[in-house]
């Protein structure tokens, strides 16, 4: 079923890169992501929309006939960039969550529907698993959907969901008494209540979702939806990994540059070794992200010689999550007192890192995880 | 003759290895206690055992060598084969199939390190008289570098080397030698001028260890085997032909060889502990412990076997682009690095699994073995540069920090 993605050079990638970091480099400095994430929607919807109609970001790595077909690798380009500026909004939950979901559904009929707004840039879009008991989960959702008419109707709540203020459509990942399902809410149909809630990351959006016999349509088959959801978590948080590298990277910049110039006891803080070192640290640390994050991207998209996706992936995860981490609070120990300032961008990013540490689940879900991909079941596991 | 395929060349390397060297029983996979019950880096063998390991790794370079496969990257005058990286990586992937003795005693520091540098700063007769030799696994070669009082400041180096006609006289004390009980040839750094800045007055010489005054003294290892020595030279005479760079510009030369051990301390995995210390190994191992089934046993494994794995992912993607001809610079210290932390922590996983039993040996398969690994591991943290050293590089090399004033 899956298709090799076309391969692209590395003087292409790098093409991508630099031409996204410029445009990000004048659209969404600090001072624009401060403001922005202000706003009402919490994004600059006209930035959204360029990197949508401008530079095609959005249809990039979905399949053709709705884009361009590219892979994970040229996808993780694109969200290395888009970590390093932490840009606000709902590009994650829309092109990864969303349509990662509707691609691996298989379902023509959910894709022609929603891919080709979601390409466009038109169309906000969100997965939503987590339910109050706070666990990301496969299977065994307290969300109902039963058969009414011809269509389903949904009830029960998700605690969790990103971007969901934005989106104009919500997948939902429910039980049903076909087996687990997952269906497409439109959010502006009756029985759907959204919820803002304050968030740790001020740079992307959650809301909770009420479903109070609301109707949605069926995405995919009853019964498969524990393996759609694992599809859709390898490439998930694949492209969360270049993320995480983007923003440590961002992170080391900022520390270097503050080491190189901050001066106490007549030297250069970057000349103490104790700093050095941190520093050193960081960047080893960093490195073996990207190498981490470069591999499953070469995973998912299926390279020969590339390990198998689902142990990637599970390794990206945990060495990206706790590299970027780490780095986001180095980065405000090095800097002192100003770094622990709400003036100073370090903070975006420490929020960020344990955001995005904890999205699928966290430590405890994703080392567990990664032993199950290895073929080391969890006997002892209440799941 | 033209540059083979590299297809071809695999099929040329494979009828070799079929025609010398027996396939490795399984093709990698794992079956818990069975196999060699060795975990080691640092042996402690005896030294009758340990020489008779030495021969046999001799004795498959030559065959090797003979066959066209011992220097498969090298000019042709010094009996290589001047094919690219991409053939050395094609060959290291199909030996590995095969059982074949340990070679690492003559190529680590010798081939690896030693001549790489020749190449670059030994006059061309002395390139002859000794690189095909050394690829012919006759003559093994020791790094005399480290001495009692320049280990991680290597240019504090005070061992004498004074001019005396068409020769110099070395004076002075190595020590941490590794291999220099077996090696013939040892590459010197030496003092040649004291009053400029001691980078600047050091000085390299390839000597012959049979020369009269070279005495090596082995230093028994927290390990239990001799693998390092104390080297003392009192009045080596040493031609001037055997001198490597000007005079007074061997920091240089030493630069060469030290980057080349830190790419290959950290590079690919090879080398004796390698099947052990593999994940397919500890995963049998997680279960063949029965500790699959404590938490915290099984939280410490998957953040272990994380890193093992995204250094993986870093060493083959170095090795990607080496074959690209993208060589590595100073941030070739991270593999260096890493490798000695997963060792370490890999041991003390492994101890974690094994528990009381790693305490005496039993007789269990795969668990007092363990000790040998374990007690080897604080020695990666230390050779080739110091983890301090390493972070130092990578902070005022590749970070462009200021560096300590002095
Ligand atoms: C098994 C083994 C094999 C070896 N083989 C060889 C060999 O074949 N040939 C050879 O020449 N040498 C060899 N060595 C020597 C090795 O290179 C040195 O041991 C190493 O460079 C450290 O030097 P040292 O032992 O003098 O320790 P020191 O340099 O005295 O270091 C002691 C401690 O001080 C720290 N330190 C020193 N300077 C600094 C600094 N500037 N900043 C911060 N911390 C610092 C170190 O990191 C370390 O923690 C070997 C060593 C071992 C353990």
């Amino acid at each position: 079923m899956s298709v090799v993605p076309e391969q692209i050079s590395a003087s292409d990638l790098a093409d991508l890169r630099s031409s996204l970091r410029g445009l990000l480099t004048s659209a969404s400095d600090e001072e624009a992501v401060r403001a922005v994430v202000e706003s009402e929607t919490g994004y600059d919807e006209k930035l959204y929309d360029r990197l949508a109609t401008e530079l095609g970001l959005h249809s990039l790595a979905l399949p053709t006939p709705y884009g361009e077909g590219y892979g994970m690798e040229v996808l993780s380009v694109v969200l290395g960039e888009l970590g390093r500026f932490v840009v606000p909004g709902p590009f994650f939950s829309t092109v990864v969550l969303a349509a990662g979901a509707l691609v691996a559904s298989g379902d023509q009929a959910a894709m022609e529907k929603h891919l080709p707004g979601i390409a466009a840039g038109s169309t906000v879009a969100t997965l939503a698993v987590i339910e109050p008991d706070g666990h990301w989960r496969h299977e065994g959702f307290t969300v109902t959907a039963e058969r009414s008419g011809d269509g389903w109707s949904l009830s029960g709540t998700k605690a969790i969901v990103p971007d969901l203020l934005s989106a104009g459509v919500v997948l939902v990942a429910a039980s049903t008494p076909e087996g687990d399902a997952l269906f497409a809410v439109d959010t502006a149909t009756a029985g759907v209540e959204r919820t803002a809630l304050r968030t740790l990351d001020i740079t992307r959006r959650i809301g909770r979702l009420d479903l109070d016999d609301a109707s949605g349509t069926l995405v995919g088959a009853p019964g498969t939806l524990t393996d759609l959801l694992d599809a859709v978590l390898d490439r998930a948080t694949t492209a969360l990994a270049a993320e995480q590298v983007g923003g440590a990277e961002a992170c080391l910049e900022m520390a270097v540059g503050y080491a190189k110039v901050r001066e106490q006891f007549g030297r250069r803080i970057g000349s103490f070794q104790a700093v050095k070192h941190k520093c050193a640290d960081m960047f080893a640390r960093i490195e073996l992200a990207r190498a981490a994050a470069t591999e499953a991207a070469r995973a998912i998209d299926g390279r020969d010689d590339a390990p198998p996706a689902g142990e990637a992936a599970a390794v990206a995860h945990s060495v990206c999550s706790e590299a970027f981490m780490f780095v986001a609070m180095e980065t405000i120990q090095v800097h002192g007192g100003i770094g622990f300032t709400w003036e100073h961008p370090a903070h975006l990013y420490f929020r960020r890192a344990k955001a995005d540490q904890l999205m699928f689940g966290g430590p405890a879900t994703y080392y567990e995880r990664l032993l199950e991909r290895l073929g080391v079941t969890n006997e002892t596991s209440t799941k | 003759m033209s540059t083979p395929s590299l297809a071809d060349f695999a099929d040329e390397a494979r009828a070799f290895l079929d025609a010398h060297a027996t396939p490795r029983a399984s093709d990698g996979a794992v079956v818990w206690g069975e196999g060699p019950d060795r975990v080691t880096y640092f042996s402690d063998e005896p030294f009758e055992v340990e020489q008779a390991n030495v021969q046999a790794a001799r004795d498959w370079q030559r065959t090797r060598f003979e066959n066209g496969f011992g220097w498969i990257t090298g000019p042709k005058q010094y009996g290589g084969r001047e094919l690219s990286i991409a053939h050395d990586l094609v060959y290291d992937g199909l030996e590995a199939g095969y059982d074949v003795p340990d070679t690492g005693v003559i190529s680590l520091i010798g081939l690896g390190m030693i001549a790489p540098t020749m190449l670059a700063h030994a006059r061309p007769e002395i390139n002859e008289q000794y690189l095909p030799a050394m690829f012919r696994g006759d003559a093994i070669a020791c790094q005399l570098f480290s001495e009692p009082n320049a280990g991680s400041d290597l240019a504090n180096v005070q061992t004498k080397a004074v001019r005396d006609g068409d020769d110099w006289v070395l004076n002075g004390q190595k020590v941490w030698t590794s291999g220099a009980q077996h090696a013939q040839l040892g590459m010197a750094v030496c003092r040649t001028n004291t009053s400029v800045p001691k980078h600047k007055g050091i000085t390299t010489f390839l000597i012959d260890m049979s020369w009269e005054g070279v005495d090596v003294r082995p230093l028994r290892q927290m390990s239990g085997g001799a693998e390092f020595n104390e080297v003392y030279l009192d009045d080596v005479r040493v031609p001037d032909t055997h001198r490597m760079g000007e005079v007074d510009d061997g920091w240089r030369v030493t630069m060469t060889t030290l980057l080349n051990e830190r790419a290959s301390v950290g590079g690919e995995g090879a080398g004796p502990a390698t099947r052990p210390t593999s994940r397919a190994n500890l995963l049998a191992m997680l279960k063949a412990t029965g500790r699959d089934t404590d938490g915290g046993v099984r939280r410490d494994f998957a953040r272990v076997i994380a890193d093992q794995a995204a250094t993986e992912y870093l060493t083959s993607q170095m090795m990607r682009r080496a074959r690209a001809g993208d060589l590595p610079g100073p941030e070739a210290s991270v593999g260096k690095l890493m490798f000695g932390q997963n060792l370490t922590r890999i041991a003390h996983l492994a101890a974690e699994m094994t528990g009381p039993r790693m305490l005496a040996d039993t007789g269990d398969w795969g668990t007092f073995s363990w000790n040998e690994l374990l007690l080897g591991t604080p020695a990666f943290r230390i050779l080739g540069g110091t983890e301090e050293i390493m972070k130092n590089i990578l902070g005022e090399r590749v970070l462009g920090l200021p560096k300590e004033p002095a």
